[in-house]
């Protein structure tokens, strides 16, 4: 692209240039007035100061007419002259014929200039690349930051992409994170990258046991592999690959790509893989701070959300017992985790008879809770005024089927008591048989069996009940396994002969107290191995006449 | 974020505002540099980079910048930048470009700043 030249002004003298050089040897109102000077003194219509930059030697200024190229192509100007110095060149056009030789003394001042402006190019450069180093060092010390930051994830990946393409002049650049064995594409800047990296791949392997990095020039046995220029970053002629973070397992990859200069793009050296590397080390880091710092908030919410879901299913069971003239009744619960799959329920009717109903869902945690919820509704609203156990099995048999997920059913015992007589009119639904221990000092116990299939398992489902009657002083247990499968670190299980021990050998105690029995014996064969099941006991004892 | 700078051009009275949305690496530095002096030889004398659109720059946009102001300075205008995010304000201040141009929070407090009269703008009688 050419330009027309500015109307030059008068020539300076000898004085006014010794002036201004004084000021400004290489300042723009001196070098004007000089190329003034040698305008007048070579005799020609126009000239140009031209200054090597980059390997060009580009247009500084211009002056009379005449039209001078940004660049001098070739060191020449077509139909002018043009006169090399120390730094740059002098061209001219419309000059006398002749040996074309420069005038003098305004050649050698110009040259002086060129050098004294080329200098204080260098000495900008100079403080340029100085005052770069700082900030590369505050990106460092910024990504080092982040450690003690509670960053969130999403954002310092971003930032930390950012900052190693700047950092580097680099053109694009992509991050990766692990999983499992592979790296998958985090984000990417400039342009697409590919999406997955796997392990094993033997362009991969070789990249990361080289250490700080690889440059994957074009040409080189890189380029042919699939993550060579054209596959990791497609377009890209020059990378630089770093893992994040030190070790035989990296927790990503930093690839940056075409490193930029004024004169296009080339490759990355080796104090670009020394910064991408220290850069990357404390990447891994502060993403490592962050990656904890949102399972510490994802686990916190959860712990939360479990909290509340327990405290509604708290509110499920009973707050108490109710007083049933002539007995006592206690009902217990201790779920495995925060939330679990057992549920009881002491339900008092008008007319004075009580439903006692022991159940357990299959699973544990949020499920199972959300099937105790459905059930407790689903009981409530489905004991009817006859108290028909079977038929009350049968309705809450259909709700669970309509109400729960194909691979979800409910055991449930649920029995209820006329207090004035004693007798007892159950349903089982695959629930472990009660217990009903006689009075008089003995063993005898009568089983309430299982009359049918659990709750949930399949449509249509027929249930045969069963009576009892409870004599004064007799004690009756309904549980869930979670007390009979209670296992010992030998694997044996606690059984329902232990649990009858511990009904014989408390059965006058107060059933608080037969509670903390069953509890701290149930314990002491766990002999320490953490509860896996939930624990759920009601005990109804008739008083002696 | 695409590969090439994008810009937008504002002319108003006795201000050109220049809007990038990308990266100013080379490419995007000589794209500013390229409006910058068009509207230089049409005569605007204040300029005003936004860079709102803009999280990235690299030392060689950043050299690209400082021929910029360095050229307003020697025609005697004025240029200032607004809406940086914090990396790129701190290296403009490492940098030593802030020494020479105006950075200011958002485009109000540009406009303002580079008013004739006021801090970075040109004399109130020019």
């Amino acid at each position: 692209m050419v330009s027309p030249a500015g109307t030059a002004p008068a020539a300076a003298g000898w004085e006014e240039l010794e002036e201004l050089a004084g000021r400004d040897p290489a300042g723009r109102p001196y070098l004007e007035r000089l190329l003034a000077r040698w305008i007048d003194d070579a005799g020609v219509r126009g000239a140009a100061l031209y200054v090597e930059r980059d390997g060009a030697l580009r247009r500084e200024l211009a002056a009379g007419e005449g039209a001078f190229p940004a660049r001098l192509e070739g060191g020449e100007l077509p139909g002018g002259m043009v006169h090399r110095v120390d730094g740059g060149a002098v061209a001219s056009l419309g000059g006398p014929a002749g040996d074309g030789a420069p005038p003098q003394p305004a050649t050698l001042l110009l040259a002086s200039a060129l050098r004294a402006l080329t200098l204080r190019e260098r000495l900008k450069r100079q403080l340029f690349q100085e005052s770069y180093r700082v900030v590369e060092l505050e990106a460092l010390y910024e990504v080092g930051l982040a450690i003690a930051s509670t960053l969130d994830l999403d954002q310092l990946s971003e930032e930390i992409l950012l900052r190693a393409v700047s950092l580097l002049d680099a053109r694009r650049g992509a991050l990766y994170r692990r999983e499992g064995d592979d790296f998958r594409l985090d984000r990417t800047l400039g342009g697409e990258a590919r999406e997955t990296l796997v392990a094993g791949d033997p362009a991969l392997a070789e990249l990361l046991s080289a250490g700080d990095g690889a440059d994957l020039a074009e040409g080189g046995a890189h380029s042919r592999a699939p993550h060579g220029p054209e596959g990791l970053l497609p377009g890209a002629r020059h990378l630089l690959v770093v893992p994040v973070g030190t070790g035989p397992s990296p927790r990503g990859l930093l690839v940056v790509g075409d490193k930029e200069s004024r004169k296009g793009v080339g490759p990355f050296g080796a104090s670009d893989r020394r910064t991408l590397s220290m850069f990357a080390n404390q990447a891994a880091i502060a993403l490592e701070n962050a990656r904890l710092h949102r399972q510490a908030l994802e686990k916190e919410r959860l712990e939360r959300e479990l909290e509340l879901a327990a405290e509604i299913q708290r509110q499920l069971l009973p707050e108490c017992a109710p007083e049933v003239p002539g007995y006592d009744l206690v009902g217990w619960n201790r779920p495995a985790r925060t939330v679990g799959g057992d549920y009881y329920d002491l339900l008092p009717r008008e007319d004075g008879r009580i439903v006692l109903t022991v159940a357990d869902v299959t699973g544990k945690g949020i499920g199972a809770a959300l099937l105790v919820s459905t059930l407790h509704s689903a009981l409530r609203l489905s004991i009817g005024p006859t108290g028909d156990a079977p038929a009350l099995a049968a309705r809450l048999n259909r709700h669970i089927l309509e109400s729960s997920a194909a691979n979800k059913f409910i055991t449930l015992l649920t029995a209820e008591l006329d207090p004035a007589t004693g007798g007892l009119a159950y349903v089982n639904a695959g629930h472990n048989p009660g217990l009903l221990l006689r009075a008089g000092g003995g063993r005898e116990v009568v089983e309430l069996e299982p009359g049918g299939l659990p709750l949930g398992l399949l449509p249509g489902s027929a249930y045969r009940g069963g009576t009892a009657a409870l004599a004064p002083g007799d004690l009756l247990c309904l549980y869930t396994d979670g007390i009979t499968e209670c296992a010992s670190p030998a694997d044996d299980e606690f059984g329902v002969g232990r649990l009858v021990d511990c009904l014989v050998e408390q059965r006058a105690a107060p059933l608080g107290e037969l509670v903390a029995a069953i509890d701290r014996r149930t314990r002491e064969f766990a002999d320490g191995l953490p509860q896996l099941d939930d624990q759920t006991l009601i005990l109804l004892r008739r008083h002696a006449a | 974020m695409s590969e090439s700078l994008k810009l937008e051009v504002d002319r108003r009275d006795g201000l050109a505002v220049i809007y990038t949305e990308g990266y100013i690496n080379n490419q995007g530095g000589e794209e500013i540099a390229r409006a910058a002096y068009q509207l230089i030889d049409a005569g605007h004398k204040t300029l005003l980079l936004n860079l709102t659109g803009t999280k990235i720059v690299n030392s060689i946009g950043i050299s690209i910048l400082i021929e910029i102001i360095e050229k307003m300075i020697e025609i005697g205008g004025r240029l200032a930048f607004c809406c940086l995010t914090p990396t790129i304000e701190k290296t403009f201040h490492i940098m030593g470009l802030a020494q020479y141009a105006g950075i200011y929070a958002d485009e109000p407090a540009a406009v303002r700043g580079l008013a004739p009269g006021a801090a970075d703008g040109p004399p109130a009688d020019a």
